[in-house]
């Protein structure tokens, strides 16, 4: 049966984030077929020896009572313990050429990737919003309220200033101390070896970074109406341009980007999805999940 | 090369409108914000020079649309040689078929002189028209002689009166569209009558030659009934004597003796012989018109005696009918009213009503509905019973005439008709005695008949507030007298004053009996149109409230010349025929009409031949100048040609829309 996929139009005209996340995730969630890493699940993977500091709660009671050990009892989709979003809040992400602009989509889809998180595996999930600094910081934790905690942390995002990943990335290192998956949100507007460069590092730890390219359709292909002059969201700065430009050589430059980005990414160990902001988002999303699911 | 209108050139100035959009005027750019120019490239210097060659191209073609649109405006024009024109000349050959080319054998002639012509024009384009009331076209321009004699043999004679005025605007308008000379060859009897009132309107176009082909130049003797006085209806079985009156005029003739004959259904009746006057007309009197009931086809018919023999009958319909009721409801003790209402009616009404006298008390089992119209004469207090059946009679269609008399002044409200009581005037008590007519509404019939009542004096009347009903009489001291009303589907007409001649001595004066007779004619909805009409007059078939009802038209043939669609929605018809119509109206009432000739048709004289002469616009030249063709400069005719250069507008319109598209339209994504 054809999945009906909702519009980034349709999840704008829908107020809160969370219900958003909810129509997001329940939505693909239900199309989906069970998938190994996300999506809560029961099924029984492994028992592991309780230590001293390890929660009771996940203690095996059962076995205890037979054996006298204490161990603990580990599920599915518990494989990631910890999910943290960086999001870019950079003026870049403003920029927008139908109802949902790149931030809009970037909450969604960070909200969403909460919501599953959270509701889905029960994992301790955080947020960090940044642009040329750390904006605002919420600690992954799975305490009660932290959906709408971070739900909050993304209606303030708001889209100011210039991105700039090296000054903040110290900042980052600091806060990644855990292991766990580090999903950076950006339009990644910068030479994709400084990118790299710059992220490289979160892995060492021994995360998993994926980098989420948000992009609008207009900065693939850009419309325009005669010799116009553009101006710079982030600089201001202006530049007058042709169409011509435009339809050939612009695009030409921005596929080439693109591509380096993703090799270079991709090189360096990391997770790279492009997101354009007229896609269905839970399509996207399904889709990313896949991809995943079938790597691992 | 000229231009008919040369000041539209003063419009050039607006070539400056363009020059300005594409030149002076300086691009607005509009700054448009992107995430990153990371990835842009400064294009500034090449794109202006590609817009501005693109530009260029589009002005160019904006100014030759401006350009031509301001020539054609200007509307230019060629001079040709008429020579070369001839060979593009239509010869348009007009046969007369009015009612006067019946005389001997008129048409014929006609018709022959006309393949004659035809003969010698040799492979020209030619065209057939007939002319009778109206020009009709009988062919298009066409080449093929056989088939423009067989138009020619078509025609037949009509019953239509000829106006050359009428003629010469046809071709007129024949001319706008055909721009090639047109030589008209007229082919009548050139009646004298048939000329138009004025001169100017027989005007010909330049383009266009007449040439009259006169089937007879003299006039010949012609008599004729000229008219006929006979009524349309005659009421009842024992109704009076009917008078018919006939004017026999003669045309053209000696002082002769004619026989006249009133035929009724076919039957003669009566015959009388009358001594008509060289060149004169006689009356002749048919006292007394024996009609069974129902419709009766009458004519006036007088011997043969001429070449003319179609106009020496005249056609009426005489309608026998049982006369209609109408009741009369007047106070107790009230005996006037019924006495001048009844003498009035008999008098003049042809005895078309029978008139029933009651008073109030007796009026409560009467059924309204039985009769024509109800008058309701000098009432005090109208029963409420009686008020409310009344009332039900009007809003079904019913009639009733309402005098108030003295008695209404103590009630507050006309019954029925519903208008507020002001106040009473008595005129009794002032100077003069009395109050006269100030003024009347002329078009109404009861009205007009009665020519406004001059010198009925007016003692005592009611001022009323009209409201929303018509005021169509009013005293000097603008008091409305006679009011009309329409409730429902029924109608209520109201005298302010009586019917007796305590309040005023309309009944002493001669215009009371006019004005009651057509208040009830008009009341009963029977003022029937005449029985006799003239051909090409017009007939009304319904009224504004009778849409949608099928109305039924049957000509003297026998055929219904209406179609269906017609039948359901034509408010008039034409009758083009001389005979008997019968007519079943969207009101169901039946109707036949005799239908007559235009009388002018049956004077036979003939247009002088200077006349003539100055009609075909050269004052006897035309001879000479066919005789010697050569000796005079050829003569030359300016040809417009406006609408090929609006057809190059069109082209160049097109073609800046398709560039301007192409170059500032909106930029398509490519996929």
């Amino acid at each position: 049966m054809e999945q009906r996929f909702l519009s980034p139009a349709v999840l704008a005209s829908i107020s809160g984030l969370e219900l958003i996340a909810k129509t997001v995730v329940d939505g693909f969630v239900a199309g989906l077929h069970r998938s190994p890493d996300f999506g809560f699940s029961q099924e029984f993977a492994e028992y592991q020896m309780y230590n001293p500091g390890d929660d009771l709660r996940h203690v095996d009671w059962n076995v205890y009572a037979r054996s006298e050990r204490l161990y603990l009892k580990r599920f599915r989709g518990e494989t990631n313990s910890m999910l943290t979003i960086l999001l870019d809040a950079s003026n870049s992400m403003q920029f927008g050429s139908h109802q949902v602009n790149k931030m809009d989509y970037a909450r969604y889809l960070a909200a969403s990737l909460f919501y599953l998180a959270i509701h889905g595996q029960r994992d301790a999930a955080g947020l960090i919003t940044f642009d040329d600094e750390i904006r605002n910081y919420i600690r992954p934790s799975t305490r009660q309220g932290q959906l709408h905690r971070l739900l909050a942390g993304l209606e303030q995002a708001e889209a100011r200033a210039r991105t700039d990943f090296s000054k903040p990335m110290r900042y980052f290192q600091e806060f990644l101390k855990r292991r766990g998956m580090v999903l950076i949100v950006s339009d990644f507007w910068e030479s994709p070896d400084s990118v790299v460069r710059t992220i490289e590092p979160l892995r060492y730890h021994g995360n998993e970074v994926v980098l989420f390219h948000v992009l609008d359709p207009e900065d693939v292909k850009p419309k325009l109406n005669g010799p116009q002059i553009l101006v710079d969201l982030e600089t201001q700065s202006q530049l007058e341009v042709t169409p011509d430009y435009s339809k050939k050589e612009y695009r030409e430059k921005i596929e080439a980007h693109l591509a380096d980005l993703r090799d270079r990414v991709q090189a360096a160990g990391m997770g790279y999805y492009l997101l354009m902001t007229d896609r269905p988002l839970d399509a996207a999303l399904r889709e990313y999940l896949s991809l995943r699911g079938g790597r691992k | 090369m000229g231009f008919f209108s040369p000041w539209f050139f003063a419009a050039l100035a607006g070539v400056a409108l363009p020059l300005y959009l594409h030149l002076l005027k300086r691009q607005t750019r509009t700054p448009k914000q992107v995430s990153s120019l990371m990835f842009f490239e400064s294009r500034t210097q090449s794109s202006t020079r590609h817009r501005r060659l693109h530009y260029l191209l589009l002005l160019s073609l904006r100014l030759l649309l401006l350009l031509l649109l301001i020539f054609a405006f200007a509307n230019p024009f060629i001079n040709r040689n008429s020579a070369t024109l001839a060979s593009g000349r239509l010869v348009l050959l007009v046969i007369d078929n009015s009612f006067s080319m019946r005389a001997g054998n008129r048409l014929e002639d006609a018709k022959a002189a006309a393949i004659r012509v035809l003969g010698s024009k040799g492979a020209a384009r030619a065209q057939v028209a007939a002319f009778g009331s109206q020009l009709r076209y009988v062919t298009q321009p066409i080449e093929d002689q056989a088939a423009l004699r067989a138009a020619v043999q078509s025609i037949e004679p009509s019953d239509g009166h000829g106006n050359f005025g009428e003629l010469a605007r046809a071709i007129r308008a024949l001319a706008e569209t055909v721009h090639t000379p047109i030589e008209l060859h007229l082919f009548s009897d050139m009646q004298r009558s048939e000329l138009a009132g004025n001169f100017t309107d027989m005007a010909l176009p330049n383009n266009v030659k007449l040439t009259a082909h006169a089937v007879t130049t003299k006039p010949e003797p012609n008599w004729t009934v000229e008219s006929v006085d006979a009524p349309g209806q005659v009421w009842g079985k024992d109704a009076k004597p009917v008078r018919v009156q006939a004017v026999i005029a003669g045309y053209n003739t000696p002082a002769a003796q004619r026989t006249a004959s009133l035929v009724v259904n076919g039957k003669t009746t009566a015959t009388k012989a009358v001594q008509i006057p060289a060149n004169g007309k006689a009356t002749v009197d048919f006292p007394a018109l024996e009609v069974p009931y129902g419709f009766s086809r009458c004519e006036i018919k007088i011997d043969d005696a001429d070449g003319f023999p179609a106009d020496d009958l005249r056609r009426f319909a005489v309608q026998r009918s049982d006369p209609q009721k109408a009741l009369l409801i007047h106070n107790y003790g009230d005996n006037r009213s019924p006495l001048y209402i009844g003498a009035a009616l008999s008098a003049a009404a042809q005895s078309a009503f029978v008139l029933e006298s009651i008073n109030v008390n007796e009026a409560a089992d009467r059924q309204p509905s039985n009769y024509a119209f109800i008058i309701l004469s000098d009432v005090n207090s109208v029963p409420s019973l009686l008020e409310n059946s009344l009332t039900g009679y009007i809003r079904s269609g019913g009639s009733l005439f309402i005098a108030a008399g003295t008695s209404a002044g103590a009630r507050t409200q006309i019954p029925i008709f519903g208008s507020r009581i002001i106040e009473t005037r008595d005129y009794s008590r002032i100077p003069d005695r009395f109050m006269s007519v100030g003024s009347a509404d002329s078009s109404y019939p009861a009205v007009a008949k009665a020519e406004g009542w001059p010198g009925v004096k007016f003692f005592y009347a009611l001022n009323v507030d009209p409201g929303d009903a018509r005021v169509i009489a009013r005293l000097a001291d603008q008091t409305p007298l006679l009011l009309e009303k329409r409730i429902g589907e029924g109608r209520v007409v109201l005298l302010t004053s009586g019917l007796d001649n305590l309040t005023n001595d309309f009944p002493l004066h001669p215009a009371f009996v006019p004005f009651i007779e057509q208040t009830a004619r008009y009341l009963a909805g029977s003022d029937r149109q005449g029985g006799a009409q003239a051909v090409d007059a017009y007939l009304e078939l319904r009224n504004a409230r009778e849409q949608g009802q099928a109305v039924e038209v049957t000509d003297p043939e026998g055929k219904r010349p209406l179609t269906l669609g017609e039948a359901a929605s034509a408010q008039s018809f034409q009758l083009t025929e001389a005979g008997y119509y019968q007519l079943r109206l969207a009101n169901g009432r039946q109707n036949m009409i005799g239908v007559n000739a235009d009388p002018k048709e049956s004077n036979l004289d003939v247009i002088p031949d200077d006349v003539l002469a100055l009609w075909q616009g050269n004052g006897g030249q035309s001879s000479q100048e066919a005789a010697a063709p050569g000796s005079t400069a050829p003569r030359k005719t300016p040809e417009s040609f406006w609408w090929y250069v609006m057809l190059l507008v069109l082209a160049s319109a097109m073609a800046e829309s398709v560039l301007a598209s192409r170059y500032l339209g909106t930029q398509r994504e490519e996929t």
